[in-house]
C-alpha cells in the first residue's frame, strides 16, 4: 500500500514537472515580441555559457587526468613495498546466482595474505549455503562466513568490517569480480600514514547488447576519467562499492558506513575527507562488474544513485556554502553535486530548450554547430580515457550514440529522482535482478 | 530541404524523442515499482535470524603476516 501511495505521488510529481516545462514552454510562445526577443538574446547566452561550463569540465578533467597518468607512469619502481595484510569484504544479499564466481575470483588474487569475510545480509535465497560451501582453508587463504538479519548494504559491511583480523579492508559488491593483482597494486599507497581510502577502477565485464556496451564506456568517461582526475589532488569523492579498500583505523574514527542513505560509498567517502583522510585513485585496482542488461533494471540503479548522492549531500549541506576552512571537502561536495544532479538536470532543460528554440526561431544551424561541437568532444574524451585505460577502441565510436541518446536518456532520470529527493519521496532500495556467468556467455543457466 | 535541415530535423527529433522516452521509461520503472508483490523486508517485523551465525575461533584483528617484498 505503502509502495502504491509513494507511486502516485511520485508520478503526481513527473506530470508535475513535465506539464510546467511544457507550459512555461506555451507561456514564451504567446509571449510578446519584446520578451520573445529577450528568449532568443537569453538562448544565445545560455548555450555559449553551456558550452563553457562543458569545455571547462571536460578540459579540466581530461588534464588532471592526464598529469594523474603522468604521475604514475613517471612515479620510479620502489625497491621495497610494503604488503600488510588485508581482510575482503564481500556483502552479499540474494546473490546466490553469483557468489561463487566471485569468490572463486578473489580465491585467485596474488598476494601474501588475505582472508575473505562474506557477510550473508538476511538473504531469502541461497546465498548463505554458498558461502558455507567455500568457509575454511583454500590455500592458506581463510573464507568465513557470517550471517545477520537483514538491514542493508551498510550494515553488512559494518559487520564484515568488524569482523575483520587485519588493520585493511577491501570492500567490494557480491557481483563484481576483482582483478588478481588488485591488492599487490592498491596496498602500497597506504604507506603513506594520510592514505585513509583507496578507490579502485570499474569496469563493466557482461558487455553484451549495446546497453551494457554503453555503460562500459560510460564508466571509463562519465566515472573513472573524474575519479582519475580527482586522484591527482588525492580527494576521490566517491569511493566505489564494487572495489575501495580501506584503513580500519579511518573507518573506526568516522564510525564506518551509515545506514541512512542510499549511497553509502559516497556517504563514507564524504566523512573520511571531513576527518582529513587522503583519498586517493588506482587504476589498476580493478573490479569487473555486472551492469544492468535491461533498461529499467538501469533506470533503477541511476535513480538510486543520484538520490544517495543527493542524501548524502544532504547530511552536511553546510559544506556547500563553506569553502572555508575546508577547501577539499567543499570542492569534493560541490563537484558530488554538479555531476550528480545539477549537470543532469541542466543537460535536460538545456537540449530541450535549445531544440524547442531551433524549431521555433529558425536556429537550427546554430543548434546543429553546437551539437557537432558536443559530439567531438565526447569523441575526443572518449579516445583519450579509453587509450589511458588501455581499453578496446571499439568503443570509441560509440560516443556518438552515447551523446546523442544515452546519456540525455538517463538524465531524465536523474532529473525526476532529484525532484523526488527534493520532496522528500519514500524509496526503497530495488534489488536488481543478477544472472549467472553461465547466463551472460548464453550457455544456459538456472 | 537542404542537407544542413536535414541534420537539424534529426538532432531537433532525436533530442525530443529521447527525453519523451526517457520520462516514458521513468514512468513504466515507477508503475513496475507499484505492481511488484510486496517485498520481503515489508513484511518481516523482527529479524529473520536469531543468532548472529560466527565461524568458530575468529582471533584478535593483526598486522600478522605483513610482508614487504624486495
Amino acid at each position: 500500500m505503502a509502495s502504491r501511495r509513494r507511486t502516485f505521488i511520485s508520478l503526481l510529481l513527473t506530470v508535475g514537472v513535465v506539464g510546467g516545462s511544457v507550459w512555461l514552454t506555451l507561456w514564451a510562445l504567446q509571449s510578446p515580441l519584446a520578451v520573445q526577443r529577450f528568449l532568443v538574446r537569453l538562448v544565445v547566452i545560455s548555450l555559449i555559457i553551456f558550452l563553457a561550463i562543458l569545455f571547462v569540465r571536460y578540459f579540466s578533467l581530461l588534464w588532471f587526468a592526464f598529469l594523474q597518468l603522468l604521475e604514475k607512469t613517471m612515479q620510479p619502481q620502489r625497491k621495497e613495498v610494503s604488503l600488510p595484510p588485508v581482510s575482503v569484504i564481500v556483502p552479499a544479499y540474494n546473490e546466490g546466482a553469483v557468489l561463487e564466481s566471485a569468490i572463486d575470483a578473489l580465491l585467485r588474487i596474488d598476494y601474501p595474505t588475505f582472508e575473505i569475510i562474506v557477510v550473508d545480509d538476511g538473504s531469502s535465497d541461497d546465498t548463505l549455503a554458498v558461502a558455507q560451501r567455500w568457509e575454511g582453508q583454500h590455500g592458506g587463504v581463510e573464507v568465513r562466513a557470517f550471517t545477520k538479519a537483514n538491514g542493508g548494504k551498510a550494515t553488512a559491511l559494518n559487520t564484515g568490517i568488524a569482523q575483520a583480523r587485519y588493520a585493511f579492508v577491501l570492500c567490494m559488491d557480491a557481483d563484481s569480480a576483482i582483478a588478481p593483482d588488485t591488492l599487490r597494486e592498491a596496498m602500497p599507497h597506504f604507506g603513506d600514514p594520510s592514505v585513509g581510502a583507496v578507490a579502485g577502477n570499474v569496469k563493466v565485464v557482461n558487455r553484451v547488447n549495446l546497453l551494457t556496451r554503453l555503460q562500459a564506456l560510460e564508466y571509463i568517461e562519465g566515472l573513472n576519467m573524474p575519479r582519475r582526475a580527482q586522484g591527482f589532488i588525492a580527494a576521490v569523492n566517491i569511493v566505489p562499492g564494487p572495489v575501495g579498500l580501506f584503513r580500519i583505523e579511518a573507518l573506526q574514527e568516522v564510525g564506518g558506513y551509515d545506514n541512512d542513505t542510499f549511497a553509502e560509498d559516497a556517504d563514507l567517502t564524504l566523512k573520511l575527507i571531513t576527518a582529513g583522510w587522503k583519498i586517493v585513485y588506482e587504476e589498476n585496482a580493478i573490479a569487473w562488474t555486472q551492469a544492468p542488461t535491461r533498461v529499467l533494471d538501469l533506470v533503477q540503479q541511476r535513480y538510486r544513485w543520484t538520490r544517495g548522492i543527493l542524501q548524502a549531500i544532504r547530511k552536511r549541506k553546510r559544506i556547500l556554502v563553506q569553502p572555508f576552512p575546508d577547501f577539499p571537502l567543499w570542492m569534493s561536495g560541490m563537484e558530488m553535486a554538479f555531476e550528480g544532479v545539477l549537470w543532469p538536470v541542466l543537460n535536460v532543460y538545456g537540449h530541450l530548450f535549445f531544440a524547442l528554440v531551433a524549431l521555433l526561431y529558425g536556429m537550427g544551424e546554430l543548434l546543429l554547430y553546437w551539437w557537432i561541437l558536443l559530439t567531438l568532444l565526447d569523441l575526443v574524451a572518449a579516445l583519450i580515457t579509453v587509450a589511458m585505460e588501455e581499453e578496446s577502441l571499439s568503443l570509441v565510436p560509440l560516443a556518438v550514440i552515447y551523446r546523442f541518446f544515452f546519456i540525455l536518456f538517463l538524465d531524465v532520470t536523474k532529473t525526476f529522482a532529484a525532484v523526488e529527493e527534493a520532496f522528500r519521496l519514500g524509496m526503497e532500495w530495488g534489488k536488481l535482478r543478477r544472472i549467472t556467468y553461465r547466463e551472460q556467455a548464453g550457455i544456459g543457466g538456472p | 530541404m537542404g542537407v544542413i535541415d536535414l541534420l537539424v530535423t534529426i538532432i531537433v527529433v532525436t533530442i525530443l524523442v529521447t527525453i519523451a522516452l526517457g520520462v516514458m521509461t521513468y514512468i513504466a520503472y515507477k508503475l513496475r515499482l507499484s505492481r511488484r508483490p510486496a517485498s520481503v523486508d515489508d513484511e518481516v517485523t523482527g529479524p529473520r535470524f536469531f543468532v548472529l551465525r560466527q565461524p568458530p575461533a575468529a582471533g584478535a584483528r593483526s598486522s600478522e603476516g605483513h610482508v614487504t617484498e624486495a
